[in-house]
């Protein structure tokens, strides 16, 4: 009985200080973790690792290396997270690593074709499965239609400069300010509204046969 | 407004991020400009299609990739401090024992009674009197000069080769004068 007592207790108490870290700010979950909260780090987590994936995912355009990028992403964290300057933002910091990881992904990829060559060939294999984020009520046409518009928007993104493609998906994807992309990519503000504005003139160029 | 400045603008423009006025002549320029206006509507409607790109969530497995090399990552931090630690604590045992070591030998030399100090032997030599040999009493103006002047290297130098000289000189004349 007291066992059970003790068991319930203890799972209230981990309800409790999870809930408490959802309600904080990066920084005090940040601050919690370092201060030896354990459970910090699993929100951070899940505050963070959709929105990495999604970023990584759309500048390198190949998902299951955007995966293992993530997860890289995050054991950096987790190993330099004591020497984050705690005046910056925390998500700045994270995009700032997630950035550089995937600039490297395509700088090896361009070294070494090979990778590219068996990037695409898996892709192509995925093909055949089908698709998570459609609506199975819809007609096949319909399904058709917007499966074939996804593919055309991604192929249209991996068509931009690397560099251009980096900051367009941090403005449009990502909802960041030019000052943190500004940030993020190392770039002055002027760099920053350069390249996106080219960006965002290039994608519509590149997509606009398909959809007029 | 002309096209080259709506062009420029345009960033802002799609952003929302300019001042009333502006927005007001931006918006002046499409309703009368063809061209800028289906420059408009082309990219907004292309980020349009790319913001409403279907977000991608992690596979199934992914979070217990992550923990699995969490921890391991974890480990691997205990294992590297305690090496540090172990590193250091050795350090310091042995930065003990040199420093003890050098403690006890200080104390063990000062603890028995001072010795006689032994001095290295001299040999002295008084050269034979030489009939035509007229001292020196005086030391050389350049010698003089340099010394006063607290001047180091070369006077110094010539003047430690001539001390030996000076010294017999001085003992001769000692003599002559004792006589």
């Amino acid at each position: 009985m007291a066992d059970i007592v003790r068991k319930h207790v203890v799972s209230v108490e981990g309800q409790t200080v999870r809930e408490r870290l959802q309600a904080m700010d990066d920084s005090a979950v940040v601050t919690a973790f370092l201060g030896g909260e354990e459970r910090a780090f699993s929100e951070l987590v899940t505050r963070y690792q959709t929105r990495l994936l999604n970023f990584v995912y759309r500048t390198i355009g190949d998902r299951e290396k955007a995966e293992d990028l993530v997860q890289e992403v995050f054991i950096r964290v987790y190993r330099h997270l004591h020497r984050f300057d705690r005046s910056k933002k925390f998500s700045t910091w994270v995009y700032t690593i997630a950035s550089n990881l995937a600039k490297n992904e395509l700088r090896n990829r361009s070294r070494n074709p090979l990778v590219l060559f068996q990037t695409v060939q898996k892709n192509f294999q995925d093909e055949d499965r089908p698709l998570q984020f459609e609506d199975t009520t819809s007609r096949p046409d319909d399904m058709y239609r917007k499966r074939h518009l996804r593919e055309i928007v991604e192929e249209s993104v991996a068509k931009l400069p690397e560099h251009h493609r980096n900051v367009f998906v941090l403005r449009e994807l990502e909802g960041k300010s030019y000052e943190e992309i500004a940030e993020i990519t190392q770039c002055n503000l002027g760099t920053v509204k350069s390249r996106l504005n080219r960006a965002r003139n290039s994608f519509a160029e590149i997509i606009a046969p398909y959809v007029d | 407004m002309d096209c080259r400045e709506f062009c420029d603008q345009h960033l802002a423009f799609v952003d929302d991020t300019l001042a009333g006025i502006e927005l007001v002549r931006m918006q002046r320029h499409i309703a009368e400009c063809e061209s800028c206006a289906k420059h408009d509507a082309k990219i907004r409607r292309a980020l349009l299609l790319f913001r409403n790109l279907p977000p991608i969530t992690p596979s199934a497995d992914f979070s217990h990739r992550l923990e699995t090399r969490l921890k391991e990552c974890h480990r691997e931090q205990l294992v590297h401090t305690q090496r540090n630690l172990r590193f250091g604590a050795f350090a310091a045992v042995l930065a003990s024992v040199i420093m003890l070591g050098y403690i006890g030998t200080t104390l063990y030399d000062h603890a028995g009674p001072p010795g006689d100090v032994v001095m290295a032997p001299v040999v002295a030599t008084i050269p034979d009197s030489d009939p035509e040999f007229t001292p020196i009493t005086t030391s050389a103006p350049a010698i003089v000069a340099s010394v006063s002047a607290g001047l180091t290297i070369w006077p110094s130098a010539l003047f430690a080769e001539q001390v030996p000289v000076r010294f017999a000189h001085s003992k001769l004349e000692l003599a002559n004068y004792t006589r």
